[in-house]
């Protein structure tokens, strides 16, 4: 088993193999309780093209445990945030690398990472029903928490989506009555 | 060669605090042959309330007593973990004084959650008996509880920053207390969830989920533990005050020896887990340092603070049923957050599930799907309940086969 | 609480509960009412499996739009005389949520309820003290017939 890299040595593993497609690298370090340990955090935003080659790679460095995908919605662009934390199981050496990648709205598709990384399928499903996003080679498409007679384009966590509004009920006010 | 004959039918299984009423729905589609089961389809039946989204439109402080009434049991982990993720997001300090505490409420529920859990199983085996018994020992988890926040379940004790309420002197008392006669119960308890050789047949060997399947599926909390990968968030990463103590993750080989990854495992890391959380809190209580409670007292100022700060930051922390990991992004321009993005433990223990009913028989599926500790309304769900299915079997007949193939082992 | 009453109930309160769409903690609280400490069955006072054979209906939470119909259904399957005790805050108001896209309304919108136990959550005491309430109730109901 090879030793843990260092945080800016992974950050150099990813910018050796990617070169330019690598947006950005930011790493930060905060510490907590009397004895100052610190936890690290890596912040990696990159280009589309690169993303599952990115999660091979990161696969071949050490098998991560992916905690969800966040995503949102930026505008003209939908930004997907891949939370993965790696060297879990060594007392406190774990380290949180999430990885960001755009896509843009006019075409919002992106690679599954279900093949890799099989408990992945439920964080896809969602981003499909709440975001919009196609994931392409999902294994299974269903919807997972909105009901099935929720209006197709209708996407919870958009920003510009102005259909939801007609749906919103404020509570308080019935109780008034 | 003849073709099995399989038949395909729908399980309509309550999962949850279950009691004989209550119901909260989760649809598993078996494919059956005779008794044992082929296949396994989870369809998850919700309780969408639409958290998200509502906490895109409230600000910092609204949101903690939001999260804190997305899972009753879990009413702690989900606002540590937002509070986290905003300190972490605009670089909030936390005073040490606020970090033990935080500890000690955290592991407080931690016990009582186990305890609850270990009910739930005993109830499912049949046991009524044991319920009772655990829930007892958990009342007095919760009069502690009272006594230090105020409430049994919502506690309202966090904020950004720090904590509300310090633990005077005058209430240590009643904490060694609690923790003596929770260690003098916990002997009996192991002896009758351990050394029961009724519990030991409906457990052992039933419902594996092998060491690569936790791996790969990414699988959460004391269930993969069970399995014997290590991943716990307070031994990992370092978090509130927990770098300060020794720890270690509890794998059932600390007790047996081996692993196996069946539900009699995972009765043992969560009963290993609760020792644990009882020589935290004497512990962090012992060691408590002097000094503020909170990083800003006025919450005027820290909100302002929070609107011109721009920054992303996720807060990850251990809940009684594995990781759970908030995202917060602030965009320096108002002080709701851009995106919040809340991720419970159980979501990542679901698939799971398939690899651990495959070959099981009917009457074990309550056992083994109640070893995970789901918890529904921590994934935020809507209830999808399918009319066109063959038949269907309630809770009701599934608990009474599970309770009838106890009755059966005993004789 | 027996004082006055009329002695026409013969038998002890069923209960059923019914989870439209709640965060648990009430759900834990019935639950805890059962539990030696408060334990609520040495009233007769007991949890059955099915609406059909139930007296009162506890409903938690507020009502998600898919059980809007579920709850419904349930309260039409339990046999006269019902009485409908709403258990938390969010099910009588709506608590903190408040505006959602997928909430139906406070459950009085839905169906009529006769006893209201706030709280978040209630204690066990005070779902203890709602149950008895929705007794005396349905008693006087039974006594004028």
């Amino acid at each position: 088993m090879s030793k843990n890299k260092t945080p800016e040595e992974i950050v150099k593993y990813f910018k050796e193999e990617f070169k330019t497609k690598i947006k950005s690298a930011e790493i930060k370090k905060r510490t907590t309780g009397s004895k100052k340990k610190e936890f690290v955090n890596i912040w990696i935003r990159i280009d589309k093209s690169i993303f599952k080659p990115f999660v091979k790679h990161l696969c071949d460095l050490t098998f991560p445990h992916l905690a969800v995908v966040s995503g949102t919605d930026l505008g003209k662009t939908i930004e997907l945030n891949y939370h993965f934390s790696i060297y879990f199981g060594q007392n406190l050496k774990e380290i949180s690398l999430n990885m960001g990648v755009e896509i843009p709205k006019s075409k919002p598709e992106i690679e599954t990472v279900c093949d890799l990384i099989p408990g992945a399928l439920i964080t896809e499903r969602e981003k499909q029903e709440m975001l919009g996003v196609k994931v392409i080679g999902i294994p299974d498409s269903r919807r997972l928490f909105l009901p099935d007679d929720f209006p197709d384009d209708v996407y919870p966590w958009r920003k510009d989506e102005k259909g939801l509004e007609k749906y919103i009920k404020n509570l308080h006010q019935g109780a008034k009555k | 060669m003849a073709e099995k004959q399989t038949t395909k039918t729908t399980y309509q299984i309550p999962i949850g605090p279950i009691h004989p009423a209550l119901k909260e729905p989760v649809m598993f589609e078996f494919e059956i042959d005779g008794e044992r089961i082929i296949d396994v389809d989870v369809q998850l039946g919700h309780v969408h309330r639409a958290i998200e989204w509502t906490g895109m439109r409230r600000n910092p402080i609204q949101i903690i007593y939001l999260a804190e009434r997305i899972c009753g049991i879990c009413s702690f982990v989900h606002p540590f973990a937002f509070v986290r993720a905003v300190e972490n997001a605009c670089d909030i300090e936390v005073p040490e004084r606020a970090n033990y505490l935080r500890v000690v409420h955290g592991e407080l529920e931690r016990i009582a959650s186990h305890m609850l859990w270990a009910g739930v199983a005993a109830h499912e085996i049949g046991f009524d008996s044991v319920l009772y018994l655990t829930w007892e020992m958990r009342e007095k988890v919760l009069d502690l509880t009272e006594i230090l926040t105020g409430n049994r379940v919502t506690k309202a004790i966090l904020t950004i920053g720090g904590i509300r309420r310090d633990i005077t002197e005058d209430l240590k008392p009643k904490i060694a207390e609690t923790m003596k006669y929770l260690k003098d119960n916990y002997k009996h308890l192991a002896h009758v969830y351990l050394d029961d050789k009724t519990f030991k047949l409906r457990s052992q060997n039933c419902g594996i989920l092998t060491y690569e399947d936790a791996l790969k599926l990414c699988a959460v909390g004391p269930t993969t533990r069970a399995s014997g990968v290590k991943k716990d968030v307070r031994v990992d990463q370092p978090y509130a005050a927990y770098s300060d103590f020794d720890m270690d993750y509890m794998t059932p080989d600390k007790l047996t020896g081996e692993v196996n990854g069946d539900v009699y495992d995972r009765i043992i890391t969560r009963l290993l887990e609760v020792k644990q959380s009882i020589e935290l809190i004497e512990q962090a209580v012992d060691q408590l340092p002097a000094g503020d409670l909170v990083s800003e007292p006025k919450i005027p100022k820290l909100l302002n603070y929070i609107k011109k700060t721009a920054g992303e930051g996720i807060g990850r922390d251990e809940a009684p049923r594995g990781e759970v990991i908030h995202y917060v992004k602030f965009d320096g321009e108002h002080e709701e957050p851009y995106t919040w993005k809340v991720r419970a433990s159980t979501y990542n223990n679901i698939l799971p599930w398939i690899p651990m009913l495959k070959g099981e028989q009917i009457a074990d599926i309550p056992i083994v799907a109640a070893s995970t500790d789901p918890c529904m309304s921590c994934t935020n769900r809507v209830t999808v309940i399918d009319q066109n299915k063959r038949y269907m079997l309630d809770k009701e007949q599934l608990h009474k086969l599970s309770v009838q193939k106890t009755r059966r082992l005993m004789k | 609480m027996a004082k006055g009453l009329p002695k026409s109930f013969k038998k002890a309160l069923w209960v059923y509960n019914c989870n439209s769409g709640s965060c648990n903690g009430c759900d834990i609280e019935i639950i805890a009412a059962l539990c030696p400490r408060y334990d609520v069955e040495r009233f007769g006072i007991k949890l059955v499996g099915s609406p059909r054979h139930a007296d009162v209906l506890l409903i938690t939470g507020p009502v998600t739009r898919q059980q809007a119909d579920r709850v419904k259904r349930v309260y039409e399957q339990m046999p006269d005389p019902k009485a409908v005790i709403a258990i938390g805050n969010c099910g009588n108001t709506g608590d903190v949520f408040y505006e959602s896209y997928n909430l139906v309304g406070p459950i009085n919108e839905i169906l009529p309820v006769d006893v209201h136990v706030i709280g978040c959550p209630p204690r066990p005491e005070a779902i203890i003290n709602g149950v008895a309430k929705a007794w005396t109730k349905l008693e006087t109901l039974e006594a004028k017939k």
